[in-house]
């Protein structure tokens, strides 16, 4: 009886330092768009990370555009970092990260991007 | 006769010594050797040669000063091996890791006989993650060059030859001459099951978004690049 007890607690104890770590892995919204999102939209969000070199076909957007960052709504803004821009009949240039962040991390770009923008998305 | 039979086994004598020298100077440098130039060099110092590499997190890849080489041999062709590491000129434009550096061009250079032997080295550096003889290097394909510049924009970080101009992203390896560089087998490994080979990275995962077919094909173009 003693003894199942003491694998019980040691299974659940291995469980929660197991999740505890995993959890760590993933990263905060600001740590990954500086990662993934600033080689092209800067790291300040301005649009002008260095892969917005003169000869690319469209820029990054602007993130801290104010104005034309609340044209969007949440469901834009996600489905455009989920699926990329040709899903949004934007340009390819903007890489769909689907298969690259979870969906939870994806969803926790949006209140960061509205911190960029200094505005609310409709 | 006496004198022919010298003469005759002097020429033979000669014959087998020319021989010997002849094979051994065309046989390749061991690995072996190479390795030891690569330890001599502490390239070991920035690259990992013994793999997986069980990175998790973005700092562990932080933490590393150069690209993996345990699958070298899978990825690099071996005469471009042996060319680049006596002349390296930048492959990825941007330094190691960062976003916001030039890449310095500052990498070490190796004399002709060290770059040989250490070429022999990494090319003996195989990945069972990389399944042979999949892509036929260099041959054009239509549905690659799509995928490429018109179902995703690999040009956004990669940078490519158009019209005679070098244009495209900079965080990514340039593809410049990466059909000179780069085994097909190993873009098309790499693309679909980035993890096994490059677990973390600043590229976003196409499983899944590219099909097997696209990303043999995506193989197939990008080694077209001369
Ligand atoms: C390879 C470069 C690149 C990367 C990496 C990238 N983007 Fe973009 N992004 C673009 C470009 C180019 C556009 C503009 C597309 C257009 O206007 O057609 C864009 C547009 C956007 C838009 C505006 C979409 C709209 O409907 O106007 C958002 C939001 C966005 N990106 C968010 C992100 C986030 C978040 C990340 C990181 C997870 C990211 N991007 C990574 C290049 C990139």
């Amino acid at each position: 009886m003693l003894k199942r007890l003491t694998y019980t607690v040691l299974a659940i104890l291995f469980v929660t330092v197991f999740f505890g770590i995993d959890k760590s892995f993933a990263a905060s919204a600001e740590v990954n768009y500086k990662w993934y999102c600033s080689q092209c939209h800067g790291l300040k969000g301005d649009g002008k990370g260095v892969n917005a070199t003169p000869d690319q076909p469209v820029n990054p957007k602007n993130h801290t555009d104010t104005a034309e960052m609340a044209k969007l709504t949440v469901s834009d803004v996600e489905n455009v970092i989920r699926d990329g821009g040709a899903a949004s009949s934007k340009s390819t240039m903007m890489p769909p990260f689907d298969k690259t962040m979870t969906s939870e991390e994806i969803k926790e770009l949006v209140p960061y991007l509205s911190k960029l923008c200094n505005c609310k998305f409709k | 006769m006496k004198g022919f039979f010298k003469i005759f086994a002097g020429a033979l004598a000669v014959l087998v010594f020319l021989i010997i020298m002849g094979v051994n100077q065309s046989a390749d440098a061991s690995p072996a050797e190479g390795k030891s130039v690569f330890t001599a060099k502490n390239c070991g110092g920035c690259h990992l040669t013994a793999g997986p590499n069980t990175d998790k997190t973005f700092e562990d890849k932080l933490k590393r000063k150069g690209p993996d080489l345990w699958f070298a041999g899978s990825k690099f062709k071996l005469d471009w091996l042996e060319s680049w590491l006596q002349n390296p000129k930048p492959i990825r434009p941007m330094e190691y890791n960062s976003i916001e550096k030039k890449n310095a061009g500052n990498h070490a250079k190796l004399s002709a006989t060290e770059a040989h032997q250490v070429a022999e080295y990494l090319n003996s550096l195989i990945s069972k993650d990389v399944a042979e003889k999949v892509i036929e290097d260099g041959k054009p394909n239509i549905q690659g060059k799509i995928a490429f510049e018109k179902k995703q924009g690999c040009y956004g970080c990669h940078s490519v030859t158009k019209a005679g101009k070098v244009v495209g992203g900079l965080t990514g390896p340039s593809f410049v001459d990466a059909g000179k560089r780069l085994r097909g087998d190993w873009i098309y490994a790499y693309l679909k099951d980035p993890k096994a080979l490059i677990p973390v990275k600043r590229m976003p995962t196409y499983v899944g978004v590219l099909n097997d077919n696209d990303m043999k094909a995506v193989a197939q173009h990008i080694t077209t690049f001369k």
